[in-house]
């Protein structure tokens, strides 16, 4: 047996884990606070729909999914605190004001013959962007800092990507019809659209881009307003 | 999307066919049994009751409709409400017409997570009860579902939804899937007896939900409290339909005293409850009765 009062490295070789990241605590606060807002209108959407559409096996997922989208926002929610917001409420709110445009337009489909508007909305739409804004957070924050939120990412992230399959699958097998390819699409276009604006679900710079700016003690961070 | 959803909207495919309560109860296979020759001392479900596949199908095939008005009622809730400290919310609910003062339409973020959870239970619930009708041999649709349960228990005031919803609903369902597990149990069917099992402790947590809820957000605000048990002795009276469920063995649905206690009831709520249900019961004789007498005149007269 090795000699347990051997000194051995803090870092075993296999662990490449960084100190660096780009976000301090107020920014990631800031954009926690604004997956959070993202989340729980994504599950009231859902849960809001389930009597709307007549397809079951539809009707049955959406009411999965609705749970799926409130623990991430529980998830967020619990987050906010040990990032020195003990009002949670404060920063839970959309990026800008183009977000709550964007979450009008999802949510504007209502009768039971527009199902493909509203899957294509939430599975074409709102759910890639909260996978490349995850993405982005989860390879860009501090390995070691902000581990507690790269755990939550990680379960986040694992249902964003099963429900992200199932939803397109569903979609899949309502889309028979070319003039169903050009609703999906149309809807898809005009949804789009008002995310750019939004600049993605935590406001500009939710993927990097020109939002970035050098600065703090790990070599950048980044900031909605360009203000570093 | 509208805040709040109308029953006559709730969207099915074409296999559905949606009855009111009165419909149902004129159903000769409601699982009272029929209307007419002498009375049964027992029509509690039991493998031993001449009509009990049929009327176990059909129970079944309720359950499903109810676990499906259930998803879509918890759904609601999610999206109805706002939640507290939602300002982007309050001014989009301003915008399309809500009170200014009218602030008793929010609800603490927990409740609606809790909703959320619920939501996803009622989608299994669905699921179990759609391969539970199979294998008991019927198809979706066989029977009409009457829409009675999303109807009385979605009021547009979030605690009378609770009241209504997560204490008089989830609490007719505990009944039902307590009647259903023994009867898979004296039927000798361990599926039918291990799915209800376990959709019975999702229920007991609903309704306990729903009494946790109800205490909490009312704790300053007896009023409301009042108000929101008064509406849910309303719908519990619906739901005894018409003595469906109560303590007799008249009633093919018996009251899971001890279930209801594990999810919140008290004693003297039980009690309220076994009246309630009793009265019903009672009505639905007396109703039945005087059917049958004037069946009897009608005959009388035609015959001479
Ligand atoms: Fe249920
Ligand atoms: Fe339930």
């Amino acid at each position: 047996m090795a000699d347990p009062y051997q000194p051995r490295p803090p870092f075993a070789p296999w662990d490449r884990r960084e100190l660096p990241g780009l976000f301090d605590v107020e920014e990631s606060a800031r954009r926690i606070g604004a997956y959070k807002w993202a989340e729980i209108k994504l599950f009231e959407a859902l849960g809001g729909w389930v009597a709307t559409v007549p397809e079951l096996d539809v009707k049955m997922r959406l009411g999965t999914h609705c749970y799926k989208h409130a623990w991430h926002a529980e998830l967020w929610h619990k987050r906010l605190p040990e990032l020195r917001e003990m009002n949670p409420d404060r920063l839970t709110k959309p990026a800008n004001d183009a977000m709550v445009r964007f979450v009008e337009a999802l949510t504007e489909p209502e009768v039971p013959e527009r199902t493909i508007e509203k899957l294509v909305g939430v599975y074409r739409v709102f759910i890639p962007h909260f996978v490349a804004a995850y993405t982005f957070h989860k390879n860009n924050t501090s390995e070691i800092t902000d581990a507690p939120t790269i755990r939550s990412l990680h379960f986040i992230l694992q249902d964003e990507m099963d429900d992200w399959r199932e939803g397109e699958m569903l979609l899949q097998s309502l889309i028979d019809t070319p003039e169903e390819v050009d609703r999906a699409a149309a809807h898809q276009a005009r949804l789009e659209k008002l995310m750019v604006a939004a600049g993605g679900i935590a406001g500009p710079g939710t993927i990097g881009g020109s939002a970035i700016q050098a600065g703090g003690p790990n070599g950048s961070r980044t900031h909605a307003g360009g203000v570093a | 999307m509208r805040k709040f959803f109308p029953v006559e909207e709730l969207a099915r495919d074409q296999r559905f066919h949606q009855i009111t309560m009165k419909d149902r109860m004129a159903d000769p296979r409601s699982a009272l049994g029929t209307a007419t020759g002498e009375r049964q001392r027992s029509n509690r479900l039991v493998p031993s009751r001449p009509d009990a596949s049929q009327a176990a199908r059909a129970l079944m095939h309720g359950i499903f409709v109810g676990e499906i008005q259930a998803l879509e009622g918890a759904g609601r809730t999610c999206h109805d409400f706002r939640t507290q400290g939602d300002a982007a919310r309050r001014a989009q609910d301003e915008a399309h017409g809500a009170d200014v003062d009218d602030v008793d339409d929010a609800v603490p973020f927990a409740l609606k997570l809790d909703m959320a959870r619920q939501a996803w239970d009622e989608a299994r619930h669905v699921e179990i009860s759609v391969k539970l009708s199979d294998w008991m041999g019927s198809e979706i649709g066989e029977f009409a579902e009457n829409t009675v349960l999303f109807q009385a228990a979605c009021s547009t005031d979030p605690i009378l939804r609770l009241a209504g919803v997560n204490r008089a609903l989830e609490g007719l369902a505990i009944d039902v899937f307590t009647t259903m597990k023994e009867f898979g149990g004296l039927a000798g069917d361990p599926f039918l007896e291990f799915c209800e099992d376990w959709m019975l402790a999702d229920e007991v947590t609903h309704v306990k939900m729903g009494s946790d809820w109800l205490r909490k957000v009312t704790e300053h605000d007896p009023d409301r409290r009042k108000k929101a048990l008064e509406f849910q002795s309303v719908v519990d009276k619906l739901f005894s339909y018409g003595g469906t469920r109560s303590d007799s063995q008249e009633s093919p649905i018996g009251l899971a005293r001890r279930f209801r206690e594990l999810a919140g009831f008290t004693d003297t709520e039980v009690e309220e409850i076994a009246e309630v249900s009793l009265a019903a019961l009672d009505e639905r004789k007396a109703a039945v009765a005087r059917m049958q007498a004037a069946a009897a005149v009608e005959h009388t007269l035609a015959t001479n």
